[in-house]
């Protein structure tokens, strides 16, 4: 009778299952493993001493559906107005235990910025390997562009980076933002925690919808920026014979003075210039600011390299308007 | 009419059957009946909201799901079954939940290797070089001693929670 109880029952564990500790981390067992047990029994009878075996239990492990989608690792994309093909990385993670697609979603119509980004056609797209792979994270021509119901397919804890390209449209200003978001659901089916689509999973077996609710939705923004970064270089020289004629072993000095204009933050300014050809460079002559700059590779801003082709260069790292001038100078003798 | 005879000659037979593999069973060989059953909490809510948690077969699971199994040996014969002794290996693709083991009138040991069977306090592993006592996590077999006989009809209960990795 109480085998009989279970039985009716059975059909009814595929509608809610009480999902226990929280696992959107881990991944777990493949879906579609059976977890099998046999319990044994040993006795004695008067002398006689017995083994036996009892049923085996199968229990099949469901596919769980879950996924995380990540936003741009820079908070804000710099963009300049009426550019087109301007890319915002997504990250997307099939968390669960069973290969997924998941059905992608572009929104330019966010609130809370000033400018919807335009969708550029094709407008997302995904790399074909994982996201963990030498070299991933960049969009070239390798990346294909995401077919709404064809959606490739990510293994259990694979993950790939989206590519989400808009266009700027060129009414924009400097300062202004524009927001895009990237939903991924699950394609199976989302919903609410523990909601089970029977015998949708891998192998026939039940698909449950995990922790992520098997839908996440990540955002990325768009930052119109128009600074401009000019260098103006004069030279000063002065001959042997206290005049300032180029003669030979005159030393000519140059100075750059190198200028941020415009909103927004020019990031990772680096000024290279080559030693002209029948000069050579003056050991230490390097200086930012007046301060000077040794030659060597080091801790500070500047650098002289003699080979492959002589020159000086010195990182001026964020530069801003705000910031000023930031004068280089560096002096050559003429051979 | 003649129908409905061998129907009851047919029931009749079976339970004739089922006596005679009982009595062929007094030699010790088949005297315990062992079932394994694995079920999962289910949680049902009914018309007034009241939440209620029973426990179903379970038939498919996802990872962190915890599973239950009930062990039961039943005495099918006419003499008391001594040493009663049941075995469990924690399945494959499973974590043993601590202090889940249960039996009644049982002695409980573990095992990480299925060759050396102790109580918790027994039990160690060997880490960097340092012992150290095992997680419940690492038990990797279970075993219930009843210390008392099983008589003809009782039934010994064993039981164990795991979950699913």
């Amino acid at each position: 009778m109480k085998s009989l109880h279970f039985s009716a029952l059975s059909s009814a564990v595929v509608l809610a299952l009480v999902i226990g500790a929280n696992n959107a981390q881990a991944v777990g067992v493949a879906a579609g493993t059976p977890i099998n047990n046999t319990a044994t029994v040993d006795f004695t009878v008067g002398t006689v001493t017995s083994t036996a075996s009892s049923n085996t239990t199968s229990v099949t492990v469901a596919e769980i559906l879950d996924v995380v989608v990540t936003a741009p690792t820079l908070l804000q994309t710099p963009v300049a107005p009426g550019t087109n093909g301007q890319v915002l990385r997504f990250r997307l993670d099939n968390l669960g235990n069973g290969p997924e697609a998941f059905r992608l979603i572009l929104d330019n119509a966010i609130g809370g910025d000033n400018f919807d980004p335009v969708a550029a056609s094709p407008s997302i797209y995904m790399e074909t390997g994982s996201c963990v792979a030498p070299g991933a994270g960049v969009f070239d021509g390798t990346d294909v562009p995401v077919v709404p119901g064809s959606e490739p397919v990510l293994n259990a804890d694979e993950c790939r980076y989206v590519f989400v390209v808009n266009n700027i449209p060129s009414s924009v200003v400097d300062g202004n933002t524009g927001r895009s978001t990237l939903t991924a659901e699950a394609r199976t089916g989302s919903g609410t925690q523990g909601q089970v689509f029977a015998g949708q999973g891998v192998g026939g077996t039940d698909a449950v919808v995990g922790v992520t609710l098997a839908d996440d939705v990540a955002q990325g923004e768009y930052l119109v920026q128009g600074v401009t970064v000019t260098a103006v270089k004069t030279q000063a020289v002065v001959d042997t014979l206290g005049g300032n004629r180029p003669l030979p072993r005159a030393t000519i000095t140059y100075s750059i003075a190198v200028n941020a204009v415009g909103t927004g933050t020019a990031t990772g300014s680096a000024f290279t210039d080559n030693i002209p050809a029948g000069t050579t460079y003056v050991t230490g002559s390097l200086t930012l600011n007046g301060t000077p700059l040794s030659d060597a590779a080091d801790l500070d801003a500047g650098v002289y390299e003699a080979a492959p082709v002589a020159r000086v260069r010195v990182s001026l790292g964020n530069l801003t308007q705000a910031g000023g001038t930031q004068t280089i100078q560096f002096a050559v003798t003429i051979d | 009419m003649i129908k409905g005879t061998h129907k009851y000659l047919a029931a009749a037979a079976l339970i004739a059957c089922s006596f005679g593999s009982q009595a062929f069973a007094q030699g010790a060989q088949g005297c315990i009946v062992l079932k394994s059953i694995a079920e999962v909490a289910k949680e049902v809510v009914d018309a007034k909201g009241v939440k209620t948690v029973t426990m179903v077969v379970a038939d498919k699971v996802v990872p962190g799901v915890e599973v239950t199994w009930t062990v039961t040996a039943n005495n099918v014969c006419k003499q008391p079954s001594e040493k009663v002794t049941i075995n469990n290996a924690v399945p494959a693709h499973m974590t043993y939940v601590a202090s889940s083991a249960f039996g009644a009138g049982s002695d409980i040991t573990f095992s990480l290797d299925g060759a050396k069977f102790g109580t918790p306090d027994q039990l160690t592993v060997q880490e960097n070089g340092a012992t150290r006592a095992a997680l419940a996590a690492e038990y990797k077999h279970i075993r219930w001693v009843f210390k008392d006989s099983l008589q003809p009809g009782s039934t010994a209960v064993a039981r164990f929670r795991a979950v699913l990795n």
